[in-house]
């Protein structure tokens, strides 16, 4: 008898050598990777080191110069309304609509998103409840904190529960008890079998939350691989030797 | 399904912000106010006009006049309440999240478009009912009124283009909303030198707006007319969505 085959893993995204040119100098060159569900990748890198650039390609707000995108084994360059249902985007600084209100926001996402009636009415209180947004849900967002509005911002992402989640600098803000719920929320999506690119400048925020690691530096990947728990040393010198000198030493 | 949930954003938007209230509530008084005057000038002049069988009613003395008022007010109004529409969000860094909703740039144009449309017409609306409100009491041109206002439609309808086209390419709602006001009194006088040398015909009375309004208000509606409305609503449009197509191609 032979012991079935396992199963590889799905993979949901895909670039395949994207490279963006931003305000005369290229922000991203030449980049490749494979993310898998339930897989979190922490996306690590200096300022200008072209994470929110790859990440507002990945979530269908910029368009790659060159490269491939596929999403779920699809074209996603071909086919950008993919994003409507499959990506949820938190980006940096996570932008409000100021004049509308939280529970405003909520259904506005929604409905841009593609749901509607009872879909929407369900999907925003399983988020206002998951976030801890009944005290905000009646407030203007134009005069939430900046915390209070990284949180919105992640409702809105996770509304029409996406298969890939995008977060630029998620823990932004946030104060210590929300970034470790924040930190068993992303736990959460991966155990769901969704997967997760969460971009920080926090060394710890990656090793408590990510299984995988990848270092841009000027554009370029320098290095993606596991990462095991009690990494952080070893995660901090290969930081520290790619920011400093752009390269990583041989052991 | 997005080009509604577009729509819709925006209409909430226009909605809870004071700006679109203030402005309403001032130009209706404003309304108000000239209509008790035109009112007061008709009722004056009632018994010369007996003499007179074929000689002007309430709507060529009262409601077209209370119509041009409206089309005066509008280059004010209309550059107001367009600034924001793309400008708006640019600056605020919620046009991305529309990108990444994966609307494309034509439905967010048409989205913001149409909201801001619905909201002049029902300005219109408001305008229209006063000498509506006095339909009963007097002999009424419907079809001259109904002529008037379909060109005061198209006016308020053209003018709400060139304005989303002008927040399209404007970095800041302020300059969107100069460059609207620019734009329509240069459509409206291009052909003031042309009509004090006495040259009532060529390409640049073509041009002018009011070359096409004056006849709709005078109760003639000529396919010409619509047609030059049409173009520009049309022109200004896909002006603006290319705007944007190439904001999300470049960055």
């Amino acid at each position: 008898m032979t012991s079935p085959i396992p199963a590889s893993p799905r993979v949901v995204l895909r670039l395949d050598r994207i490279g963006r040119r931003r305000a005369g100098r290229v922000a991203v060159q030449e980049l490749s990777l494979e993310l898998q569900a339930g897989q979190v990748l922490g996306l690590l890198g200096v300022n200008g080191a072209g994470k929110s650039t790859t990440l507002s390609m990945i979530a269908g707000a910029l368009r790659p110069d060159r490269g491939d995108i596929r999403l779920n084994g699809e074209d996603f360059l071909e086919h950008p309304a993919l994003a409507r249902t499959q990506i949820g985007w938190l980006p940096e600084r996570a932008p409000v609509w100021a004049e509308l209100s939280v529970g405003e926001h909520l259904d506005a996402h929604g409905r841009l998103r593609g749901l509607n009636g009872a879909a929407l009415r369900q999907a925003r209180e399983q988020v206002i409840a998951r976030l801890e947004l009944q005290p905000l849900a009646r407030r203007l967002a134009g005069v939430l904190s900046q915390g209070q509005r990284q949180r919105l911002g992640l409702a809105c992402a996770l509304l029409h529960r996406p298969a890939l989640l995008v977060l630029d600098e998620p823990a932004n803000a946030l104060d210590p008890v929300q970034a470790a719920k924040l930190r068993t929320l992303i736990r959460e999506q991966a155990a769901a079998g969704n997967a997760v690119i969460l971009s920080t400048h926090l060394l710890a925020e990656v090793t408590a939350v990510c299984d995988r690691v990848a270092i841009l530096h000027e554009g370029t990947l320098r290095h993606d691989g596991p990462l095991s728990t009690g990494d952080h040393a070893a995660l901090e010198r290969t930081f520290f030797e790619i920011a400093m000198n752009g390269v990583v030493r041989a052991a | 399904m997005s080009l509604a949930a577009v729509t819709r954003l925006e209409w909430r938007r226009l909605l809870v912000r004071p700006l679109a209230w203030v402005l309403a509530a001032l130009t209706v008084a404003w309304l108000a106010w000239n209509f008790t005057l035109l009112l007061g000038g008709f009722l004056a002049s009632q018994v010369q006009r007996a003499a007179q069988p074929d000689g002007p009613g309430f709507v060529d003395l009262v409601g077209v006049p209370l119509l041009g008022q409206l089309a005066q007010l509008a280059f004010l109004v209309v550059p107001l309440l367009a600034m924001s529409t793309l400008a708006g969000e640019r600056r605020n860094g919620t046009l991305p999240l529309l990108f990444a909703a994966g609307v494309p740039a034509w439905r967010i144009v048409l989205g913001k478009y149409l909201a801001l449309l619905g909201w002049l017409l029902l300005w219109l609306a408001l305008a229209l009912a006063m000498p509506l409100a006095l339909a009963h009491a007097t002999h009424f041109d419907w079809g001259k009124l109904a002529a008037a206002t379909l060109g005061l439609a198209l006016m308020l309808a053209a003018l709400a283009a060139v304005g989303v086209a002008c927040s399209a390419f404007a970095s800041h709602p302020a300059l969107a909303a100069a460059a609207t006001l620019m734009i329509a009194l240069a459509l409206w006088s291009v052909n003031l030198g042309a009509q004090l040398a006495g040259v009532n015909g060529g390409a640049i009375n073509w041009l002018a707006m009011s070359t096409h309004l004056q006849p709709l208000l005078r109760g003639l509606v000529s396919s010409a007319d619509l047609a030059w409305f049409a173009l520009l609503i049309a022109l200004a449009l896909a002006l603006a969505t290319r705007r944007l197509d190439a904001e999300r191609e470049r960055g």
